[in-house]
């Protein structure tokens, strides 16, 4: 195993995290591919902290916050679905275009 | 008085506070009182200053005032300080004492209209915005007077702004500003970088060295200032604001054609006369768009029968002279032509609008004539100033007009088709100024008969100024009677120090005699002008009609004005609307989207996810940003 | 380690939570006092920035210098103008106002903390601190279907930008080992030639930040979210938003990637060309005023980063001047709309038909803002395009500038038809426009930084140019 698998594995976890992002009309279901996207840079911090820096963990330190956040931004993102759902009926994100041009 | 020189921006800026700010609480006394004092009070300062500055030798005759620093950042500096020389000197003077007799006579004309404080607020803001313009010692200064010129013009204009046609012109004039100063500033930033100041006399004095004589530095400078002036000065092809301009209120008409905003451009041009005179190219530019546009916008006067649209096609048209002056590196001359002017035009307009005033309104010159005997002064007074601006002898108009044609003829930048230009413009002047004066005061009357009755002499308040005026058009062509006549000149040598160098450059090789030789021309093309318009609109009344049914087209070429409005528009303006329509519906809804669309179609060629892609709009914005993501991976991986 | 250095941060953080505390004690109809209350917070402050002391703590982590301090004073300025206006909106439309407030100024804590970081994570915490709050507040209407649709756009989106920020954070820390600005710097200096891994991780990166600033084409979700969010917090979003990303995208190129200048100007200048005449000439045909609005920060934003292209101390300077310029100006501009909606209810701009003459204040403020954000002299606005452009004529970008300057002429169609609209229409209503106390503060106070800065702009360039000069470039 070396960097190169790591990063090829993060870089696949990415694509598919903008894949869903762009394909994904379920609110919940866009969320989760953000958190895909995350989650290909964690696995970067941390492949980089081993491989790069291994007498320092800045990398593990970083994917640590970056994790407690990606956490944070989800409570809210469910919170405004939520929102959206009581206004809307639905979290469908194609139906919610109220405002366009 | 030197030193106080900063008072002359004061008092008109104080009484824009007062009055713009707690004006709707005073009595109209006090509002006069604040709007015409502080004017007033400005002209009497800007005299001291003058006679103060005559006292000093003529080399001495350069004073600059700081009052605060203003920007300053790094190797940029900029102050509020002013500069007096003998230029600005007069400058000041003409504004503020044209533009002090302009609001006596508003205080007359504008006597029942509601907006009578927010008027005279802005009258102010105005005359303060020209003064600063003037005074300013470096050219950022200089832009802030220039903007705020053109912003007052703007409210001026569109001052009665429920009438469509007013608020357009106003926008209009704005906006064809804007093209012009776009110039300015850029001229202005490329100053900056190859002198590294801003300042006037740094710049004048090191221009020699740092220019090279007629190279791409110094002609792109001249250019994109020229542009500027274009814009300002309504030359061709900006011009087109001007004539529209008159939907204000006619003293302010009288205001920007004389005094403040359309003589920035030639007062610009002429304190930068060092550049200019690096640049032969760009002289060659100046002489050649103020030749052209003095005979094209005195070919458009000849047959508008709208009073104040022949007043303002023959301002474009003498603008063109002071530029043509300066082309040819008469800047002294210019100079003088746009004092004279400001007196006969502001005159003009004034008279114009006592005749609205006495015809509620009325505009069409063809419905008018007889006025004579119901308007004694004004008919004096305006047969003034057309003697003044047709170039008869004895008036100041011929002194001016006849040294920039002359100039045009001899000088080293000069030429014979200048020449022609020039005399021809001015046969065309007389023509249409008699015209008018014929059309409106002599003749039978052709009023409506209720019209007939209304018509009156205008009050006092009104007739003085008009008188002054008269005056100042009759005789302010004295201070530059040539040497040939046994005048010494001795405006253009005031104003020598001014203009440094330039003196040599414009230095005539010609004798006397071809001299004497022009001036016996063009005085026989001014009274050749006259005699026709004599024909034409007193003898033989049926002729111009005849002319007009025989020579159809041209003649319906000319009274729409060529018809550049109509170009403009459907070139410039429709286009802009157009383009920001595809922009709106096209770029931002199909193109992105579009695009969005298209690389999501790319992807489903792949497999059967064609579907899933359908556009839904968080998505697609989500897929704006990835393609934007791509484009600049591409860049770069491209590179 | 000096802690003394973030006490005005730790203050702020704890008068937050002081206001959500005494929300809790407080009746319903007293709640709109919450609004002043978070005022004082701001001004002690601001006090307490000016006089904290210069120096670094926690490593490199945060950092006060010129540059901290003066973003600090836009973000604060600009907070206390936003809660300003809101205090009549949030009394009016909002329920839960203390959360409101509070939100308001963690946001802020987490903008101060983003100046003044110069380490990628400090960095990145601060910026989620910051926009997770504008989320929540740009949502804020709950029963209102345009401000829930705002909050959920600028959710998603701005979630995915960060997610492609932070990936391209970690390609960087990949690639230098470290995640300290200077240190990515000093290992950037020996590469000759930069790796694919360094291209997509600068293009990663730019895009996470023009997100932030709502870059061409990075703006998609400005105009809908300016439109849905509250009024004062599309005022706020305007302007500190961007401010943050401004802050941190300054540091992190002008502060570690210098070295590798010639990699992105161009890149910058292409942004900069599209976001001006994109912005400019769709904001042209907008018919609300918010919407406009939004369009024209876009091309303000266009503006900053023909600056940001050239990439000289005079760049750095005039970008944050001008930021403090915008701030007065653009938010002078909301403030006048968010009186005209309090009064009316509406933000369409043939509403504003003769304003003039229902309320002559409201009606020249507006124009004195929108002429500053033209440009036009002596307003402020002037005095900041100035020195942009001067930056980048400096470099020799002619060109560049005769777009910025063109642009800013078309820019006078939109702005100039507001004002047709308020002084050459007549008014369909001749009731005045109501303005309570704290929109009239903010008025004013907006109205005095866009003269002062204008008149007399010396002793602010004076004070930016030090935080400029923390950059060697």
């Amino acid at each position: 195993m070396t960097l190169y698998h790591y990063l090829i594995l993060s870089a696949i976890l990415f694509v598919i995290g903008m894949y869903g992002l762009l394909t994904r009309r379920n609110a919940v279901g866009v969320l989760m591919s953000i958190e895909l996207m995350f989650n290909a840079a964690n696995i970067n911090f941390v492949a980089f902290s081993k491989f790069i820096t291994p007498n320092e963990f800045i990398g593990q330190i970083f994917s640590i916050f970056v994790i407690t956040i990606a956490a944070a931004e989800a409570a809210v993102g469910l919170a405004i679905v939520l929102l959206i759902y009581r206004n809307y009926k639905g979290i469908e994100v194609d139906n919610i275009n109220f405002m366009k041009w | 008085m030197l030193d106080k020189v900063w008072l002359v921006l004061l008092f008109p800026l104080l009484g824009f506070l007062l009055n713009g700010l707690f004006g709707w609480k005073f009595k109209r006394g006090l509002i006069n009182l604040i709007a015409c004092g502080s004017v007033g009070l400005s002209f009497l300062v800007s005299l001291g200053v003058f006679l103060d500055l005559l006292k000093l030798a003529p080399e001495a005759r350069h004073f600059e005032k700081v009052l605060f620093p203003w920007v300053v950042s790094g190797s940029f500096k900029t102050a509020f300080s002013f500069l007096v020389d003998p230029l600005s000197a007069l400058m000041i003077l003409v504004v503020s004492g044209v533009a002090f007799l302009i609001h006596i006579y508003s205080t007359g004309y504008m006597h029942d209209d509601p907006g009578y404080v927010r008027y005279f607020s802005y009258l102010n803001l105005f005359t303060f915005s020209m003064l600063l313009l003037v005074l300013a010692d470096n050219l950022l200064l200089m832009y802030i007077g220039w903007e705020a010129v053109g912003l007052c013009s703007y409210l001026l204009i569109g001052f009665w702004y429920e009438k469509k046609s007013a608020a357009d012109a106003g926008k209009k004039a704005f906006i064809v500003n804007r093209i012009g100063d776009f110039g300015f500033a850029l001229g202005i930033m490329l100053t900056f970088v190859i002198f590294g100041t801003v300042y006037f006399t740094p710049i004048l004095e090191r221009a020699p060295e740092v220019l090279q004589y007629g190279g791409a530095a110094a002609t792109a400078i001249t250019l994109l200032l020229f542009l500027g002036a274009v814009g300002k000065s309504a030359q061709i092809p900006l011009y087109v604001w001007l004539p529209d301009a008159m939907e204000g209120p006619t003293p302010v008409s009288a205001l920007i054609h004389a005094a403040t905003m359309v003589t920035a451009g030639i007062y610009m041009v002429a304190r930068l006369s060092a550049l200019f005179l690096m640049a032969p190219v760009s002289m060659l530019v100046v002489a050649i768009v103020g030749g052209v546009t003095a005979l094209y916008a005195a070919s458009i006067g000849l047959m508008q029968n709208d009073i104040k649209r022949v007043l303002a096609y023959s301002t474009i048209s003498q603008l063109g002279y002071m530029f043509l002056a300066c082309g040819v590196g008469a800047f002294g001359a210019g100079i003088f032509h746009l004092m004279t002017h400001a007196f006969f035009k502001a005159l003009l307009f004034l008279c114009a609008g006592s005749v609205m005033h006495a015809l509620a309104g009325e505009l069409n010159i063809q419905k008018m004539g007889g006025l004579k005997k119901h308007m004694p002064v004004t008919y004096w007074t305006f047969l003034m100033g057309t003697l003044a601006i047709a170039g008869i002898p004895g008036f100041s108009g011929f002194f001016s007009k006849d040294e920039i044609i002359w100039k045009a003829f001899s000088s080293a930048q000069g030429h014979f088709l200048l020449w022609f230009l020039g005399a021809a413009g001015a046969l065309m002047t007389a023509f249409y100024m008699f015209r008018l004066l014929f059309l409106t005061f002599h003749g039978k009357s052709r009023l409506t008969p209720e019209l007939e009755k209304r018509a009156h002499e205008s009050p006092n308040k009104m007739t003085v100024p008009l008188i002054i005026l008269a005056v100042l058009a009759v005789i302010g062509g004295y201070v530059g009677i040539p040497h040939l006549l046994g005048g010494g000149n001795r405006i253009e040598k005031f104003l020598e120090p001014s203009f440094g160098q330039v003196s040599k450059a414009v230095e005539t090789h010609h004798s006397g005699g071809v001299e004497l030789l022009m001036m016996i021309i063009s005085v026989l093309i001014a009274l050749g002008g006259v005699y026709l318009a004599y024909t034409f609109y007193i003898k033989k009344t049926e002729l111009p009609k005849k002319l007009a049914e025989r020579y159809r087209s041209i003649y319906t070429l000319i009274y729409n004005k060529y018809y550049v409005d109509e170009i403009y528009n459907a070139v410039i303006v429709q286009p802009l609307k157009f383009f920001a329509i595809i922009c709106w519906r096209f770029f931002d809804v199909i193109v992105i989207d579009g695009s969005a669309n298209g690389l999501a179609k790319l992807v489903g060629l792949i497999g059967n996810l064609i579907r899933r892609f359908e556009t839904g709009y968080v998505r697609n914005y989500a897929l704006g940003f990835v393609v934007g993501v791509v484009i600049i991976l591409g860049y770069f991986m491209l590179r | 380690m000096n802690l003394t250095l973030i006490i005005p941060e730790i203050f702020l953080f704890l008068w937050a939570l002081l206001i959500l505390f005494v929300d809790f004690f407080t009746a319903e109809e007293k709640k709109h006092r919450l609004g002043p209350l978070s005022l004082v917070g701001i001004v002690i402050t601001v006090v307490l920035v000016v006089f904290s002391g210069q120096g670094q703590a926690f490593g490199e982590m945060f950092s006060a210098d010129y540059y901290s301090l003066s973003f600090a004073i836009i973000f604060l300025g600009s907070a206390f103008l936003a809660i300003c206006t809101s205090i009549d909106f949030a009394r009016e439309r909002i329920k839960h106002q203390g959360e409101y407030y509070a939100l308001i100024l963690l946001s802020t804590v987490g903008m101060m903390f983003l100046a003044a970081s110069r380490e990628l994570l400090s960095m990145y915490v601060s910026l989620e601190l910051t926009t997770i709050s504008l989320f929540v507040l740009s949502a804020y209407l709950k029963t209102d279907l345009k401000s829930s649709e705002a909050g959920l756009k600028y959710m998603i989106l701005g979630a995915a930008s960060s997610a492609i920020l932070l990936y391209g954070i970690s390609l960087l820390y990949g690639i230098t080992g470290t995640t300290v600005l200077k240190g990515i710097q000093a290992e950037l200096v020996g590469s000759a030639f930069p790796g694919p891994l360094l291209v997509i991780s600068l293009v990663f990166i730019i895009a996470g930040f023009s997100f932030k600033l709502a870059a061409v084409p990075f703006h998609m979700w400005a105009p809908d979210v300016y439109e849905g969010a509250p009024t004062p917090i599309t005022a706020y979003l305007s302007v500190a938003s961007k401010g943050a990303g401004l802050a941190a995208m300054v540091r992190v190129f002008f502060g570690s990637l210098l070295p590798v200048t010639s990699e992105w100007i161009p890149l910058f200048m292409a942004l900069a060309t599209m976001t001006m005449v994109l912005g400019n000439i769709v904001a042209i045909r907008q018919s609300n005023i918010k919407r406009m609005l939004a369009y024209s920060s876009i091309a303000q934003v266009g503006y900053i980063l023909v600056a940001l292209s050239a990439a000289s101390e005079l760049a750095t300077t005039s970008m944050i001047l001008y930021l403090l310029v915008y701030m007065f100006a653009n938010i002078g501009a909301f403030a006048v709309v968010i009186a005209f909606y309090n009064h009316s209810g509406t933000d369409e701009i043939c509403e504003y038909a003769g304003l003039s003459r229902r309320s002559p204040f409201l009606a020249i403020s507006l124009v004195i803002f929108f002429l500053s954000l033209v440009g036009i002299p002596p307003l402020a606005g002037f005095v900041g395009k100035y020195l942009l452009f001067l930056a980048a004529i400096q470099k020799g970008y002619y060109w560049l500038v005769g777009v910025a300057v063109l642009t800013s002429v078309i820019s006078l169609f939109y702005y100039m038809n507001v004002v047709r609209q308020m002084y050459f229409r007549k008014p369909t209503k001749n009731d005045p426009v109501k303005v309570s106390w704290s929109l009239r503060l903010a008025l004013v106070l907006s109205l005095i930084g866009v003269i002062a800065v204008g008149v007399y702009p010396d002793p602010f360039v004076s004070l930016i140019s030090k935080a400029a000069s923390v950059f060697v470039y």
